[in-house]
């Protein structure tokens, strides 16, 4: 067994996890009915490059992931306040939180 | 195991582990506190990366503000718990099958580069040495000169965000009352 994989803890670990992250986030934003929950799934989404960001910024040696971490944390909590004020107007017309009643933001 | 590598995989667990339940539990109040446990694990990855300024305000910022808007927002609908929490769309089973084996793809790839079979040079140890405490300052820096014009792009958004988020709460149903 190879324990270099363990105790060295480098990039790959980081992105690895990520992904894996990712792709939950992927799946809950794909699957759920609930809308709040959809809204939290691309929360974790968001998290999950944050991470690639912070990880690929030290292994670089650079700065600039942090900053764009700073944007994306920015995006995330406009796209939350948005999301839940659409959330809330449907709730208020259709008493539902369904994905479903989202079809009638189509023109 | 050393304390760090000790460290990155508890906190690795923690995040997957609550990250699981967030799309899991049919009850949306479970996966709003599940969120907020992601949000602290990964603020502790950020840690790990000596990111410290960045690991502050995911916390001040993801569990504190953000998941309070979260928690408000279902105690305010008083959601009861969701028994048909998945979509039973044209696309379900095939999203279903993708997602859990990309999940299974990944798992395995990490397990086989651990026993050795992929042979990838894992020695890039980028936990422990770091800058510490200037990374702050370097963090203002690159944000008010190479950055300054996004910084004030992000004002201008959130100001935009704010009377958009007033204007979609206040009309009711999509029709203005006058």
């Amino acid at each position: 067994m190879n324990t270099d994989f363990i105790n060295n803890i480098g990039l790959t670990h980081y992105l690895v996890l990520a992904a894996l992250l990712f792709v939950m986030g992927m799946a809950g934003v794909l699957l759920r009915r609930n809308v709040i929950v959809l809204l939290m799934s691309v929360e974790l989404m968001l998290n999950s490059v944050n991470l690639t960001f912070v990880a690929f910024s030290k292994y670089l040696g650079l700065i600039d992931g942090h900053i764009m971490v700073f944007f994306v944390m920015t995006i995330a909590a406009a796209e939350a306040a948005v999301g839940l004020a659409l959330a809330v107007s449907i709730f208020k017309r259709f008493n539902e939180v369904n994905i479903r009643f989202f079809e009638h933001l189509k023109g | 195991m050393s304390a760090d590598a000790f460290l990155f995989w508890f906190l690795a667990i923690v995040t997957l582990v609550s990250g699981l339940s967030v799309v899991l539990l049919s009850n949306p109040i479970y996966s709003a506190l599940s969120l907020a446990m992601t949000m602290v694990g990964i603020s502790a990855l950020f840690v790990t990366l000596n990111a410290y300024f960045i690991a502050g305000v995911q916390l001040i910022v993801y569990a504190g503000a953000v998941m309070v808007l979260f928690v408000m927002v279902i105690m305010l609908f008083d959601l009861k718990t969701d028994l048909q929490a998945f979509t039973r769309g044209k696309f379900t089973g095939a999203v279903k099958i993708a997602s859990v084996g990309l999940l299974a793809g990944l798992v395995v790839g990490a397990i086989a580069m651990s026993v050795g079979l992929l042979t990838e040079k894992t020695t890039d140890n980028i936990v422990t040495t770091g800058a510490g405490m200037e990374s702050t300052k370097a963090l203002g820096m690159a944000l008010f000169n190479k950055y300054i014009f996004g910084f004030e792009a992000l004002g201008i958004l959130l100001l935009v965000i704010a009377v958009g988020a007033v204007a979609l709460a206040r009309s009711k149903g999509g029709t203005h009352e006058h």
